[in-house]
């Protein structure tokens, strides 16, 4: 009865977690959502388990749910490189925004040291060719 | 200030392209990185240096030298470091882009073959090869046997007919820059251009370009268990696409 009990809440948590995964990728929360319900299911009529694992070819019921486990932990894992893949791209993004602007920023303040060139970056800094703007400095 | 005006009049001679920016990714290459730089200058090009969140003091060293700074705030990797050179020079309104090495192997005088390759309209990328002829002097064995196996996956995956697929050393059209969109901020970069070049289905040429491979160069290269990791980045790419 303990380890029914503990199951049972363990894989609650995986259900909820299912649940949120659902929002964001539909079809892993759909997956661990039926395997999370199996599991359910088998823990509390391990007869069943036994009867189903012993016509998948499966020994004992209780490997069965062992098993179902193992692709609820693997699903889980994947979800979880798929969002750290994801976030990498936004860092990088955020970090290329940053370092762009910073790069823009500080030329400008180093841009004119005399008053000759402050003229002319005032009137068509965006057209002066690079070239010459880092030929002066 | 004199000293860039012979150079200068050397690149206006390319005609169409009027605003060429050389793009080069370091990380930690303070040692070399100055005289890349300054190489490049001499030649009359305008740079952009990115330094990848460099421990050393890389991004200093290419002020320095001449090159503008962009600084990311942390390590990306080679191919995202890229992609944000090519994004600046494209702010700059750059018509045209050349990718360069950080560590001292490429030569300064391919900038010049690499842009006059894509001078003609409807050639939108040009690709530095050391197999070509009249290209790299002390290529070791095992560089060369690695090489060979990332060209036949190249060409098996992409289509394309190359001579060498991880060269540093490219050129490209603000169009081919704007089809190039990096996401694979490791190295797999370099497998990922080719595939975009192919998708885009705009025009390449290949340059033969000289390496200069050093003890220094050598020691910051790939080795075949970067490789492998090359692979799986491509692979988990595929994945989650």
């Amino acid at each position: 009865m303990i380890a029914q009990l503990l199951l049972t809440a363990l894989l609650a948590l995986v259900l909820v977690y299912a649940w949120s995964a659902h929002r964001t990728v539909p079809i892993i929360g759909l997956l661990a959502s039926c395997a999370t319900l199996a599991g359910l299911y088998f823990v509390w009529v391990p007869e069943h388990a036994t009867a189903l694992a012993a016509f998948v070819g499966i020994g004992r019921g209780s490997d069965l749910i062992l098993y179902i486990w193992v692709v609820i932990s693997l699903l889980i894992m994947l979800n979880l490189h798929l969002k750290l893949r994801v976030q990498l791209d936004m860092i990088t993004r955020l970090a290329r925004a940053v370092a762009i602007d910073h790069a823009k920023e500080s030329r400008r303040e180093a841009g004119p040291p005399r008053k000759r060139r402050q003229v002319m970056l005032g009137r068509k800094a965006a057209e002066a060719s690079p070239i010459e703007l880092q030929a002066k400095k | 200030m004199s000293g860039y005006e012979r150079p200068m009049t050397e690149r206006l001679n390319l005609g169409r392209i009027r605003n060429p920016w050389v793009v080069v990714a370091a990380y930690n290459e303070a040692p070399v990185v100055g005289n890349v730089v300054s190489g490049i200058r001499r030649a009359g090009y305008a740079v952009v240096v990115v330094d990848d969140g460099s421990s050393d003091r890389t991004g200093d060293v290419a002020l320095l030298a001449g090159a503008v700074v962009v600084r990311h705030p942390v390590n990306l990797g080679q191919g995202a470091a890229l992609q944000t050179g090519i994004d600046y020079a494209l702010e700059q309104r750059a018509d045209a882009l050349v990718t360069f090495d950080a560590d001292g192997q490429h030569s300064p005088v391919a900038i010049a073959a690499l842009l006059a390759a894509i001078e003609p309209p409807g050639i939108d990328f040009a690709l530095g090869s050391r197999f070509l002829t009249g290209a790299t002097v002390n290529l070791p064995v095992s560089r060369r046997i690695l090489l060979g196996a990332a060209l036949w996956f190249t060409r098996a995956s992409t289509g394309l007919p190359l001579t060498d697929t991880h060269n540093g050393l490219r050129a490209m059209t603000a169009r081919g820059a704007r089809a190039i969109s990096l996401r694979q901020n490791r190295m797999a970069h370099a497998s990922e251009i080719l595939h975009q070049i192919a998708q885009s289905r705009l025009r390449f040429a290949e340059v033969p370009v000289n390496i200069e491979y050093s003890a220094y160069s050598l020691g910051k290269g790939q080795r075949i268990s970067d490789a492998l990791a090359i692979l799986i980045d491509l692979f988990a790419r595929r994945l989650y696409r």
